[in-house]
């Protein structure tokens, strides 16, 4: 293990300084523009929970981020000498300390909004009832955990593509589709909906953001399982 | 002594077809190998099994001393350059600053004076150039790097004869001044016999000549024949049970 190499694999990939810095809040910045202009073209928007929910869209940035860090780079990266397991590690910390930046930049952004009154015109942009909605530190706790989960899940959809290319992504999603349905299939046949629902109503932000906390961590091992036998 | 590189009853196959049967050969020391053969003939699975890039069905890898694939030690000391190589969408001096970082021994002078031999655009995209510029570019990371074991695969796909010229000058210049393990692959043979310490021709997935470039030398000279003529008669022999070899 060589934690220099991790730095080194992180740094390759803020070389070009654009596409992971810069690129999401653009997108956020254009997303935020619209729903401004929407807003202002309709009227203040009366009902006090409004939210467009367009936020998100950092978060789809992030996905597709993880998933290019690895189909776009990991090959070059393995030509100069690093391991799948540095390359892993390097790019895992870098997805962790732009959730951390970008998190609290949300968070930032939160307060801003709150203080404005949702930017003169009550807009709900950075607040989310329930997930994004409570203090400065727990939204930047739940962003910071939400940022780097979907970072890590993208991760692993482009470990699956490199290295069982489309119909190996294909049944990765197709998998994961079955998980599901036969969650849903046990719950409806041992009538365990209501206890279901009663544990997700009764959950805190911090319980949820805890249970993200852990499905990355599965997800990550998920993706470092795959990448021990990538080929480039 | 332990060899540079060591490859051992190396198999390779994909879907029951054979890409590597039962490879062995080993390289000592500081020198300039050639791996030479027809396309197909399995050299590229071979050198990305040696970077660990590609995993063995069978048989045994180490290079200085250790498995490429366990050992991240190892990968720290070794650059490979692949004709077919995949660069992510950056410009040419983000991707030499980035194997910059990986090589303790990278000369940034020696870069910079490839990049003016090849006229490289250090602001376009690697995904702009032309096929020759971007061999180019594979050939400043190989040479620059300075690493212990230097793997090329056909470096210089696309490049004209004057810049394929700059690759064999600027490699007997480094290996004269900084010498260390090259093994390169190409089908450019007598073009670059004069470069090589040794030859080892695969065909078919077997090694089927693995000789000192001095000995083949000779016997060119006396059978007079060009090295392509040799490793063409040595492929056509691959049928032999085993391979041509002779003293290092």
């Amino acid at each position: 293990m060589n934690t220099s190499t991790w730095v080194t694999v992180a740094r390759y990939h803020l070389v070009d300084g654009i596409s992971l810095t810069i690129l999401p809040w653009a997108i956020l910045a254009f997303d935020f523009g619209i729903t401004m202009a929407v807003t202002d073209a309709v009227g203040p928007v009366k009902h006090p929970q409004a939210q467009s929910g367009a936020v998100f869209a950092i978060y789809v940035a992030f996905l597709v981020m993880g998933a290019l860090s690895v189909f776009r780079s990991l090959p070059f990266g393995l030509a100069v000498g690093a391991s799948r397991r540095a390359y892993y590690a390097g790019t895992t910390l870098l997805a962790v300390a732009l959730a951390a930046v970008d998190g609290l930049a949300l968070a930032v952004l939160q307060v801003i909004e709150r203080a404005t009154d949702g930017w003169g015109v009550t807009l709900h942009f950075f607040r989310l009832p329930y997930l994004l909605n409570g203090p400065w530190y727990l939204t930047w706790l739940t962003s910071f955990v939400l940022l780097a989960l979907v970072f890590v899940y993208g991760m692993w959809f482009g470990l699956v593509y490199r290295r069982w290319n489309l119909i190996g992504l294909l049944a990765f999603g197709a998998a994961q589709i079955i998980v599901l349905v036969s969650g849903a299939a046990i719950a409806t046949a041992a009538h365990a909906w209501p206890a279901v629902g009663h544990f997700f109503s009764t959950l805190s932000v911090t319980g949820l953001t805890g249970l993200l906390a852990a499905l990355a961590a599965v997800l990550l091992a998920g993706g470092l399982t795959t990448i021990r036998r990538v080929t480039v | 002594m332990t060899p540079t590189i060591l490859v051992g009853g190396l198999t390779r196959r994909y879907r029951g077809q054979l890409a590597l049967d039962d490879v062995t050969f080993d390289v000592q020391g500081a020198s300039v190998t050639g791996l030479l053969g027809r396309n197909g003939a399995g050299k590229t699975t071979l050198l990305r099994i040696i970077a660990g890039h590609e995993f063995a069905s069978a048989g045994r890898v180490a290079v200085l001393g250790a498995s490429p694939v366990k050992d991240e030690e190892v990968l720290r000391r070794m650059v490979f350059i692949r004709e077919d190589q995949t660069y992510p969408d950056l410009k040419v001096r983000h991707v030499l600053r980035v194997a910059s970082w990986f090589y303790p021994n990278w000369s940034q002078e020696l870069a910079g004076a490839l990049v003016d031999d090849f006229a490289l655009p250090l602001n376009r995209r690697i995904k702009k150039l032309s096929r020759g510029m971007r061999s180019a570019v594979g050939i400043v990371i190989g040479l620059a790097s300075r690493a212990e074991v230097t793997l090329f695969d056909e470096p210089y796909a696309g490049l004209d004869a004057v810049a394929r010229q700059v690759f064999y000058d600027r490699l007997v210049a480094e290996q004269a001044e900084h010498p260390r393990t090259v093994l390169l692959s190409t089908h450019l043979i007598d073009e670059a016999a004069g470069l090589l310490d040794r030859v080892v021709v695969i065909d078919r997935g077997r090694v089927v000549l693995d000789a000192p470039a001095g000995d083949l030398r000779d016997r060119i000279t006396a059978e007079q024949l060009t090295l392509q003529q040799l490793v063409v008669r040595a492929a056509a022999g691959a049928g032999a049970a085993t391979p041509e070899r002779t003293a290092a």
